[in-house]
Formats: structure tokens, sequence, C-alpha cells
């Protein structure tokens, strides 16, 4: 089982890298290296507040689901996170996506 | 080349263009009524960008499309989580699609709520979008590469700029008018870029295109366009202000000439507002009043990390309310909403309104509301109080505010955390008024007449019959016959088809000429009358 669960997580790294990819490509951001499980969404890609939020549609659309509890990832003891690694995003999707 | 011709022109008044048309800075546009229609356009209860345009789009009002403002909001676990409404929240069909489902192709350019693009056969550039994501908000997908090559077209002058866009609510300062109507005459300019090219290389059968730049120029630059309210001896700043702001209507005149006439002779042009604009010469802070009497209570940073946290900061400058959710009843979410939420208690300890007491607290905070006076004159500052029912009936009345506030100028509360809670302006800002445009001219398009106002609403029927289309029998809205000539209106009776579709059926693409059914049309008809859809 525990193979299943890891290349699972690793189906949503990739879907979440490449719509990073798409979504950065023309951002001018100076970020150097492929982004992966460590990148961060806004020091290292200078993600601003609507970007997130897009960003967040990008996943909806992608993964087909709305309405993800996406307050779960975003906040933390009710305060907004200052940043979010992608990692962090993949482990919320795993966690979500199949309930 | 396109049968019909739809422009928007956010913010358009006949206030600020009749002066402007009379004093022969818009010429065509003068032309162009000559030779056509003109009326008043009535817009939703709340006069605003997203549910205004989008009931442009569905002919269907907002308690049934669903769309009632920029933000959407939702309250979980205790705070008050916030997204932007976008296309997959408009709970109608939109003309585009059904456009494509007829075998049509559609160009729909700038046109807010388009983001993710709906599904149809043709082009769709959304509007407010920042520039980092019309790429992905681009159909087809290589439109954006082809675009890419135009000389001169720059995405990032060209698409919303959030940050830009909070300065139509909180003002420019006055270094910044010159740059702010510079940058909108240059913006207008790339949209026009992009309609031309596809017209030119692409025609559909109905293009779309929207400029949002008059509604911005009356914002922030009301006193030089409102012959009330220009000064009576400019300096020399002023004039510089108010001829740029001439060139802008001078640039957008000469974009209509060339699109109509890129059209061609046969087609019809339709061109509306969202809502209109007039002068707002005070400001009412309504969360600082519903502090005042004890309904909303502001949240403290809860300890100096957070002050100096990014995330804190970022709130701060978002304008986004932070209140102390446990002890706070009723509060405003946006200025744009013109709304008041009231918090229904969660659980015991939780400070909202009892299911039990809603009825009489709310009619206990209409009353108060109502009592909110000039401090000066006396007079009242809201003109109505509407609950959810009255100002959004429909499916999705539930997600509305509770409260929407008219104001007397028709204006737009403040959010903000300032005292006292009305406060007159330093200076006249231009601000949302109720009637729009519409404009109407072409082959079959009555000349000269001005009509009575009509309906928002009414505008889909319009597009749809122009296109030779019936009207789908649960639009809320009438074609305007009398904008036609009577040889026209007498070859081409007012169809009523079959009922919109899900949007999310996922057929919106498929050529799909569903036979109308000219023996249940007086039925159907009957049917609408009896649900008040038409007189």
């Amino acid at each position: 089982m525990e193979p299943a669960v890891r290349l699972e997580e690793q189906t949503i790294l990739q879907d979440i890298v490449m719509i990073l990819q798409e979504m950065t490509s023309d951002w001018d951001t100076g970020f150097i290296g492929g982004i992966g499980p460590e990148t961060r969404l806004v020091h290292d890609l200078g993600c601003e507040s609507i970007d997130v939020v897009q960003f967040v549609v990008a996943i909806e659309e992608r993964f087909k689901r709305r309405n993800l509890p996406i307050e779960k990832l975003l906040m933390v003891d009710d305060r907004y996170v200052d940043d979010l690694r992608v990692a962090e995003v993949v482990a919320f999707l795993h966690r979500h996506l199949s309930t | 080349m396109p049968r019909t011709l739809l422009i928007g022109l956010d913010g358009a008044t006949f206030r600020i263009l009749d002066p402007l048309m009379a004093d022969g800075v818009m010429p065509f546009l003068r032309t162009f009524i000559a030779g056509g229609v003109r009326a008043g356009l009535l817009s939703t209860i709340n006069p605003v960008t997203p549910p205004a345009w989008t009931t442009v789009m569905t002919g269907r009002s907002p308690g049934h499309h669903g769309v009632f403002d920029f933000v959407r909001a939702e309250e979980r676990h205790g705070e008050v989580y916030f997204t932007l409404y976008d296309a997959r929240d408009i709970d109608c069909e939109t003309i585009w699609t059904i456009v494509s489902r007829h075998g049509m192709k559609v160009t729909s350019l700038n046109f807010p709520m388009m983001y993710p693009h709906p599904d149809i056969s043709g082009f769709v550039i959304p509007g407010l979008t920042s520039w980092r994501h019309l790429k992905l908000g681009t159909r087809p997908p290589e439109l954006y590469e082809r675009l890419r090559q135009l000389d001169g077209l720059d995405f990032k002058q060209m698409a919303w700029d959030f940050e830009l866009g909070k300065k139509v609510v909180y003002g420019v300062e006055p270094e910044e008018v010159e740059s702010w109507v510079r940058f909108h005459i240059q913006r207008e300019n790339h949209w026009f870029t992009v309609a031309r090219y596809l017209m030119e290389h692409d025609p559909c059968d109905l293009t779309a295109v929207l400029w949002d730049g008059p509604d911005k120029l009356f914002h922030i630059c009301w006193r030089f366009l409102d012959p009330e309210y220009m000064p009576g001896a400019p300096t020399e700043w002023e004039r510089t202000i108010r001829d740029l702001c001439l060139e802008y209507f001078r640039r957008l005149d000469s974009y209509l000439a060339d699109l109509v006439t890129l059209a061609g002779p046969a087609a019809q042009t339709i061109i509306v507002s969202d809502h209109g604009f007039g002068p707002s010469t005070e400001e009412l802070h309504l969360n600082t009043w519903l502090a005042e009497q004890g309904y909303l209570t502001w949240r403290a940073p809860r300890s100096d990390e957070e002050v100096n946290s990014a995330s804190w900061k970022r709130r701060l400058k978002s304008n986004f309310v932070l209140l102390d959710w446990r002890c706070t009843k009723a509060y405003a979410r946006t200025s744009s909403s013109n709304g008041i939420y009231i918090r229904r208690q969660q659980a015991p300890d939780d400070g909202g309104v009892p299911e039990s007491e809603y009825e009489s607290f709310r009619d206990e905070l209409i009353r108060r509301l109502h009592g909110i006076v000039h401090p000066v004159t006396g007079e009242r500052i809201i003109k109505k109080v509407l609950t959810r029912e009255q100002a959004y009936p429909g499916p999705h009345s539930a997600s509305a505010p509770d409260l929407t506030l008219v104001l007397r100028d028709s204006g737009f509360i403040s959010i903000r955390h300032r005292a006292p809670a009305l406060q007159l302006r330093a200076e006249v800002s231009g601000t949302h008024c109720p009637e729009g445009i519409f404009l109407a001219a072409g082959p079959g398009v009555a000349r000269g007449a001005t009509l009575d106002t009509l309906s928002i609403i009414d505008v889909a029927p319009a597009v749809l019959h122009s296109l030779g289309l019936a009207v789908p029998e649960d639009l809320e809205g009438r074609v305007p016959i009398e904008m036609f000539d009577s040889a026209w209106a007498n070859s081409r009776a007012v169809r009523i088809g079959a009922a919109t579709r899900w949007p999310s059926d996922g057929s919106a693409v498929a050529v799909d000429e569903v036979p109308d059914d000219p023996a249940g049309e007086a039925a159907i008809f009957e049917r609408l009358k009896s649900l008040g859809y038409l007189e």
C-alpha cells in the first residue's frame, strides 16, 4: 500500500509543479532552479495574494474539485500563513482529494 | 464579418457623454446616435461591475446568476476566508455559450468573471484578470502567443492591475492623476488593437469588447468632466488634466468608429454600460457606525509578532475587514457590495445573532440605519435599506448580503476604520449611479429615436435577437423591439426558445440547432407574463 500512496503524492506533485510552471512562465521572477517540493510561493516565485487565489483556482480546475477546505492550508491558528512550500500544498491535496 | 457588435463602456453616462458629443469630442458617437437609438439603461440593484456585467452576459438578475460582488467570503472556523468571484460562480448560461451552441463564433474581450474561461466557440480574453494570469485565461491558448507578436501590445498594461484597482476606491494623489489618465489611454488602445486584429483575421458572428476606462476616469477625474463641477478658473494643472481626459474620449470615439466600420454595413452595433455615474460628496464609514452602535468589534493584533507579520500587513493593506468575529453581529465586508452581513450564531458562546432573533434584529438594524442623518442638514443619508429577499430574489438570495443599502448619492459605503462615521469628501468624486446607457445602430435599427429607459436584463435578449436567435424562455428580460424599425420588427418576430442550459453540462460548444416552436410561443409568452417577466 505504501508505494501506492507515495505514487499518488508524486502525481500530485507533478501536477502542481506543472501548474506553477505554466502560471509563472513569463513572470520574470528571477527564481533560479526548477520548481520542486521546497519552492516557496511568495519568497521564491514572488506570488502576491491575488496569485495565490488564482493558483487555488488552477488547482481546483486541474483536479476538478471545488470548495476544497483551502482555509486549512492558508490559515494556521486563525492566521493567514506568510508563505507556502509546494510540499505543503501537495500534502494538503493528498489529504483532501480523496475525501 | 460579425452580425452583431456588442461594445461595453463601463460606467458610461449621458451626463458626461452628451456634453462631450456637443463639444465635438466624440463626433462618431454623435453620428452613431443620430442614426440609431438611445435609452437609459437601469442597472442591477447594486450597480457595480461584477453583478451588472454578469447580468448583461446572462440576461439574469444577481439572485439568479449568483454573482454579487468582486469578493466572495465564507466564514469558516471563526475566521472569514476571502476569495474572488470567478466564472465558476455564474450559475446561468452566458450569451457566449448560447451563441456558440447555435453554431456561431464569439469573441469576448475584457468581460469580467470570464476566468477560468468558458468553453465557447471562439476567443476569450478575460477582464479583471492580472497580466500574470492572462495567459492561462486566454482561449484558445495559442491566441496569447499570436497576440504577443503584435507590435506594441503590452499585456502588463492591458490586463487588470489589482493595486491600481484599489485606487478607484481610495483615490489617487494629485501628482498621480496625469499618469492615471495616460495609463488608461494606453490601456484602451491595447484592447482596441486586439479587437481589431481578431475582427480582421478571425471574424466572429458576435464580437464583444469592453472598455473599462470610462469608469476609471469618472471615479478619479469627475470634477474635470462634469460641467457642474468643473473649475471656473482652472489652474494650468487642471487644464492639463481636463485636456488629457478629453484626449481619452477622443481616442475612445475613434476606436468605436473603427470597430463599427470594420464590422461592416450589415452588422448591428449595441453599446451599453453596466451602470451610470454621478457625483459623490460624502463618505459613510459603515463599519465605524456599526461599531458605535455596538454591532461590531474591531480585532486588535494578538501579539507584537502578529503586528509585524507579513500576513497582518497584507490584510491591512488589502482593506479587508479585520474584526473580532465572536463579538460581531453585523458588518460590511466590502465597499462595493453596499451590503451588511448579519452573523448567525454558530455555537452558544458565539456572539452572532441566534436564529430565533434574526428577524427582530434585522428590523431594528434597518430602523437605526434610517436614522443616520447629515449632521448639518439633518437629511437622511440612506435612501433605501433592502433585505436580501427584496434586493436579490432567486435561488442565490441566501448568498447575498442580509441588507443592501442604497445611499442618497447612489455611491458606495466605506469599510475603513475611520471616524467620524459620516465624512464629507474634500473634493467631489465620481460614483456609480443606477442609470447607464443603451445605444444601437445598424440595418433595421430605428433612426434617431430616444426610447424609454430599458433594464440591463434586456441586453442579452437584444443581442440574441440581433443575431437571429430565439430568446431562451428563462431569460428575465425582453427584446426591446422598439429599438428596431417597423420593417425589421415585422420581418423578424421575437422567438422564445428552449431554456438555457446548466453551464456545467459540457455541451456548450456542441452545435445545437434547437428547433424553435412557433406553435408553443403563445403559451410560453403567457407563462412569462404570469411569472412577471413580461408586461
